[in-house]
């Protein structure tokens, strides 16, 4: 048995869990990352990560409430199974957390200090500064790297993921590319956790990494692996507008106080600071007394969004607001955000402690992804239940395996057997919106609870009868020579003529991003959509005959860039197709011409196929046994219009 | 910061590429249009698009390595008019006022080149093994919380936790040399990164147990004592870490250590 | 980590630690006690303790000088002692600081911040130094006069006229003369600042000085103690370099009328 192996694919959170997880379960783990894996993209989560904790639970707070407030957030879109599991292991998530050395902000008194953030009215969100994300990564990859230095797994970093390797339905390998050397070869395994993130680049700029384009979720797509809503693309209400990247400005600002506004008049161009009270539209505390600048991601866009495209009242007529941290004192800016009021004050120059910010929506988290399953646990009402009233009693306790079976060999794994995917890059926890702080839990918990899925897939079904060591080697040769061939056609392309706007896949990779966030961000219309499908066409159309400008046999970047334009393509074809189809308005996916929820149509997930004709979507029901939808308001009141006074 | 730029405006990079390990390193020099906000990144990224020096020569995109481009990952550290540090946060108007200035970009000359501006760092990931630069954990299995902290420790490992593994430190300090080959990296200088991660995993009351082990690699060669305290580390640290504060704790801690094991053997 | 260990890799931690404290002591504190003693061309007068009232300032520096020197050189097992140390000492720390210092790129131009330019003067005055401190001795201990301008000898009994010939190059001031006591200036000059900033980075090595705020206040104390040092430092070059070696002459023969006579120049 000691030859069996798996890969993990992609060294971000929730591959770094599950690395984890499986090298301490007695399996070798290969890791494949694009980077090193310390800088992958969950470095660059800020606010925090979500839990129910002692404080808020004596307050009337429980991981029920957390499981309720998700599948609420979410929209009703998410399988609600899952969805409990991960709560209910929220809390000792952290404590894991805790144990390997993550520098939790801490309270007077020692324990972990606590943050406010989107969608909850109780403070549930532990953090580590302004940069929690960099630090539970770092936490896991100090975990890793021990069982890397004591041989049971394996980094292959600089390496990009090209295939799956599938082998009668059963994915026993892959195909990487040493992006240095340039080399590909196969590499088998008796499963593979695909741990690769989100796909942000398909829209040009966003909130992402230059390294979360996609391709790896695009290329087992294309092998067959279905995806599941992919139009549910989260646009944060609140980014940093720039040249090369629209950077992340945290949840948290908003959580510890910061308050979003703009000018009552239109075109009031004075400095912010000589703006009296009276003349501020602080339009999301008006328009939800409740929430305030809290509400979730989705409506605090929307409502961003229509106050500077649609009423024209953004600052300086452009399209951005204020976010103002300024009546907070400064050290306690400084202690609670720092590092990214720090972010702001280096790209932008203006210190945020004195000066309001200037902010705007970008695209930022995929909850759609690759399709997975997951064998239910033991809790089956009869009936669902209503909405949970907050703070109330909590119907069920939080023992494990009442969401999930733990250990079910099917958790996250795909249509494809023995091919996982964890984290972001699957689609099974946020429904049509993510709540803030949600994403670094379900990668975790993704990683470590189905870590054990993983494994016992392993030992116990098909690959302990037929490992992947002793199969023919036909397969991984055929693999390994067709992305051979692939990467041939494309440096052939670069003795021809120079490439021009038409054929370079940096114009034709620039143009699909501004496509898809002109017609696929906040707000969607059918016009919009199928002229953004012609477009795609005409992109496909010339990505055919793209030219390279760079034919390198070492090292060459150009040619990884031009692979993924293709495999962005293949998403934005099913992103825009599920908006497309999606006749309804529900979280994060927003159609004017059809702006209510449809539940008797649309309750269900998008499910996006790849055939060699191009992409086919079908609607299939979800798993709504445990909560029965409500409204999705957050207590909304009449929108006032800006009375200028 | 003026924010008066004249339409049009244009910047040079003058680059320092080179094809690979081995080959000879060259100069070429583009000419790239900027706008207020434009960083060494978005240029870079232009030049990708549309390889043509300023000659009018048809060359290969420049290479380099960059992830988040919001300086946590680390990545896009190049060596920028003699320099180094994050390209992302490096904002074009706050290097060049003119129309048409020159730019140099280089690669970190303490690492080995890949190709054009992209190294390899792999020694840095390498030394953190050394250390053992993490919390010996039992596994990953539900054992309730960690120890409890106090507020002013965790903010102390906080700072030091924030090291991006960047190599700005190590390519500052003129005790830190390039060891292309991987079989000198136990005995070469360890560098400010390294007493950093080494005094973060030390000062935390579980990894404490490992502080001896982590000491007996640092008052080897290439360790603590090689340090020469110039002192760059802490001027060019992007996340400014108290590097020299570390080095001075791991010397006392070396110190110490040096003592107890010289008496109880 | 076994095969073709060196003995500089084997005893790292204890060689590199003897180099820094071989460095405070003895070299410091010889260093401080000497120009102390040299410097006395200038407060020597009070040395003397009433002794001799008819000496001028001048006289008095030279005599007690003079007086100084004698007595150390009777000192005869003791001294062997002392001196055998110090070479000891300075041969050990001058090796292994060449060594240590070859491993060291300087970068100040491209980083030119106050600690790097420390870290590059360090090593220079180093290097410069132990140019300095071989030409001293050899000229005034082991009688090298050859590389003496105007050949002046060493001789205890006569140490003030023959120190403040061996600067000026003979009787007067000669361009030679210039020549080595610019050296001397800078040789001491570049000495003291060594000791000041050994003693300032030592304090971070042993761990004494941690903390940012440490450091700094500890850096002003080095550099207090460094401006005394280098007072009194250049108070002896200026100091033999001002005086008239006859005059001095004049004093010793007066103070030593049984020693043996002047050696003559040749």
């Amino acid at each position: 048995m000691s030859q069996q192996r798996v890969i993990v694919v992609g060294g971000g959170l929730a591959g770094l869990a599950a690395s984890a997880r499986v090298a301490e379960g007695g399996m070798s783990v290969d890791l494949f990352s694009l980077v090193p894996v310390k800088r992958s993209h969950s470095v660059c989560a800020q606010g925090g990560i979500n839990a129910c904790n002692e404080v808020a639970r004596q307050q009337g707070y429980s991981e029920y409430e957390h499981f309720d407030e998700t599948i609420y957030g979410g929209d009703f879109l998410a399988d609600q199974h899952p969805v409990l599991e991960m709560a209910n292991w929220a809390p000792r998530i952290i404590d894991l957390l805790d144990r390997m050395g993550v520098p939790f902000n801490r309270t007077s008194e020692g324990y972990r200090d606590l943050r406010l953030f989107g969608g909850s009215l109780f403070k549930r969100t532990h953090f580590a500064g302004a940069t929690t994300g960099q630090q539970l990564i770092y936490a896991l990859d100090e975990q890793v790297r021990r069982y890397e230095s004591e041989g049971k797994v394996t980094k292959y970093e600089f390496w990009e993921f090209l295939a799956p390797v599938i082998e009668n339905g059963r994915c026993v390998g892959i195909v990487a590319q040493d992006m240095r050397t340039m080399q590909i070869r196969a590499f088998r395994a008796d499963a593979v956790v695909m741990a690769t993130g989100g796909c942000g680049l398909v829209f040009g700029k966003s909130t992402n990494s230059i390294i979360c384009n996609g391709a790896a979720a695009a290329r087992c797509f294309r092998h067959g692996a279905w995806y599941a809503n992919p139009e549910m693309i989260q646009v944060h209400p609140t980014a940093i507008p720039g040249a090369d990247k629209l950077r992340l400005m945290s949840e948290s600002a908003r959580g510890e106080g910061g308050r979003v506004w703009v000018p009552r008049a239109k075109g009031d161009t004075r400095d912010p600071k000589n703006i009296p009270e009276a003349e501020r539209w602080y339009f999301l505390e008006e328009k939800y007394p409740k929430y305030g600048n809290i509400v979730p991601r989705d409506i605090a866009t929307r409502e961003i969004f229509d106050v500077c495209v649609n009423m024209g009242l953004g600052v300086n007529g452009e399209k951005q607001v204020y976010l103002d941290l300024t009546h907070k004192p400064r050290d306690y800016l400084d202690r609670k955000l720092g590092g990214i009021l720090e972010i702001y004050e280096k790209f932008v120059g203006d210190d945020p402690r004195d000066t309001p910010m200037r902010i705007f929506p970008a695209v930022h988290y995929s909850m759609g992804g690759l399709w997975t399953t997951h064998t239910k646990g033991s809790y089956t009402p009869a009936q669902p239940r209503a909405k949970h009233v907050s703070g109330a009693t909590a119907p069920l306790d939080s023992r494990p395996g009442q969401g999930l079976a733990p250990g079910a060999t099917n958790n996250m794994m795909t249509n494809i057997r023995g091919l996982y995917a964890f984290g972001e890059v699957n689609f099974a926890y946020h429904g049509a919106n993510r709540l803030g702080a949600n994403a670094l839990l379900s990668c975790i918990f993704d990683g470590l609870f189905c870590g054990v899925s993983v494994l016992n897939y392993v030992k116990d079904e098909e690959p302990a009868k037929a490992p992947a060591a002793d199969m023919p080697a036909g397969a991984f040769d055929a693999s390994v020579d067709r992305e051979q061939q692939a990467m041939k056609r494309l440096l052939a392309t670069v003795s021809g003529a120079k490439p021009d706007t038409l054929t370079n896949p940096y114009a034709i990779g620039k143009e699909l991003g501004d496509e898809m966030t002109a017609a696929c961000t906040v707000v969607r219309t059918k016009a919009r959509l199928e002229q953004c499908r012609v477009k795609l066409a005409e992109l496909k159309d010339r990505y055919a005959k793209a030219r390279l400008p760079d034919n390198a046999g070492w090292g060459n970047q150009s040619l990884g860039y031009a692979r993924m334009v293709g495999d962005m393509l293949a998403l934005a074809d099913a992103i825009s197709l599920g908006a497309l189809e999606r006749r309804e308005s529900r979280g994060a996916h927003y159609r004017s011409d059809y702006t209510e929820r449809d539940d008797a149509n649309f309750m269900k997930t998008s499910l996006a196929k790849h055939a060699n004709a191009g992409v086919t979507l079908e609607f299939v029901p979800i798993d709504d046994t445990l909560i029965a939808p409500t409204a999705r308001t957050y207590g909304k009141t009449d929108a006032k219009a800006p009375a200028a006074s | 910061m003026e924010k008066t730029a004249a339409a049009n405006r244009t910047v040079r990079l003058r680059i320092k590429r080179c094809d690979g390990p081995g080959k000879p390193s060259r100069w070429e020099e583009f000419r790239v249009p900027i706008e207020p906000g434009s960083n060494v990144i978005s240029c870079l990224q232009a030049v990708a698009a549309n390889p043509v020096t300023v000659e009018g020569t048809q060359t290969t995109p420049v290479v380099w390595d960059s992830g988040c481009l919001e300086e946590v990952c680390g990545a896009c550290t190049m060596v920028i008019n003699g320099k180094v540090r994050q390209s992302c946060s490096c904002l074009i108007d706050d290097y060049v006022t003119g129309n048409d200035d020159v730019i140099t970009l280089e690669p970190m000359s303490r690492f080995p080149v890949v190709r054009d501006l992209w190294v390899d760092r792999a020694r840095m990931f390498h030394n953190l093994k050394r250390i053992k630069a993490w919390v010996p954990l039992d596994g990953t299995y539900n054992l309730g919380p960690g120890p409890r902290e106090d507020a002013a420790t965790a903010e102390r490992r906080y700072v030091l936790s924030t090291c991006m593994t960047c190599g700005c430190c190590l390519e500052a300090c003129p005790q830190f040399d390039l060891e292309p080959d991987p079989a000198t990296w136990d005995t070469s200088f360890v560098g400010a990164q390294v007493f950093g991660q080494a005094q973060l995993f030390n000062d935390h009351a579980t990894s404490r147990q490992h502080a001896g082990e982590r000491l007996d690699v640092l008052m080897g060669p290439g360790g603590i004592n090689d340090c020469g305290n110039a002192q760059n580390c802490v001027q060019v640290c992007p996340k400014h870490i108290p590097l020299t504060q570390a080095i001075g704790a791991i010397g006392r801690a070396a110190t110490i250590h040096a003592f107890v094991r010289f008496f109880r053997g | 980590m076994s095969q073709q260990t060196t003995f500089l890799d084997r005893h790292h931690f204890l060689l590199r630690r003897l180099h820094s404290l071989s460095g405070i002591v003895p070299i410091g504190l010889f260093l401080i006690a000497h120009l102390t003693t040299n410097s006395s061309i200038l407060w020597g007068k009070l040395g003397l303790r009433g002794e001799h009232p008819e000496f001028s300032w001048s006289q008095g520096g030279a005599a007690y000088f003079a007086k100084e020197v004698v007595w150390i050189n009777e000192q005869v097992p003791h001294l062997f002692l002392i001196e055998l140390t110090l070479w000891l000492s300075i041969g050990f720390h001058a090796v292994l600081g060449t060594i240590y210092a070859l491993t060291g790129r300087m970068n100040t131009s491209a980083y030119p911040y106050g600690a790097n330019k420390r870290y590059r003067l360090q090593r220079a005055s180093g290097y410069i130094g132990i140019l300095f401190i071989f030409y001293h001795v050899a000229t005034l201990r082991w009688g090298w006069t050859f590389l003496i301008p105007g050949g002046t000898a060493w001789s205890h009994n006569f140490a003030s006229s023959t120190l403040a010939a061996a600067l000026r190059g003979g009787e007067e001031f000669t361009a030679m003369g210039m020549v080595v006591s610019a050296f001397y200036f800078i040789g001491v000059s570049l000495l003291v600042f060594h000791f000041a900033n050994g003693l300032w980075t030592a304090a971070i090595t042993w761990g004494l000085t941690v903390s940012r705020a440490a450091q700094q206040r500890w850096g002003y104390v080095c550099a207090g103690l460094g401006a005394g040092l280098m007072a009194m430092a250049w108070a002896s070059v200026i100091g033999f370099a001002m005086h008239s070696p006859a005059a001095a002459r004049e004093v010793e023969t007066k103070m030593h009328p049984d020693a043996a006579a002047m050696p003559q120049t040749p």
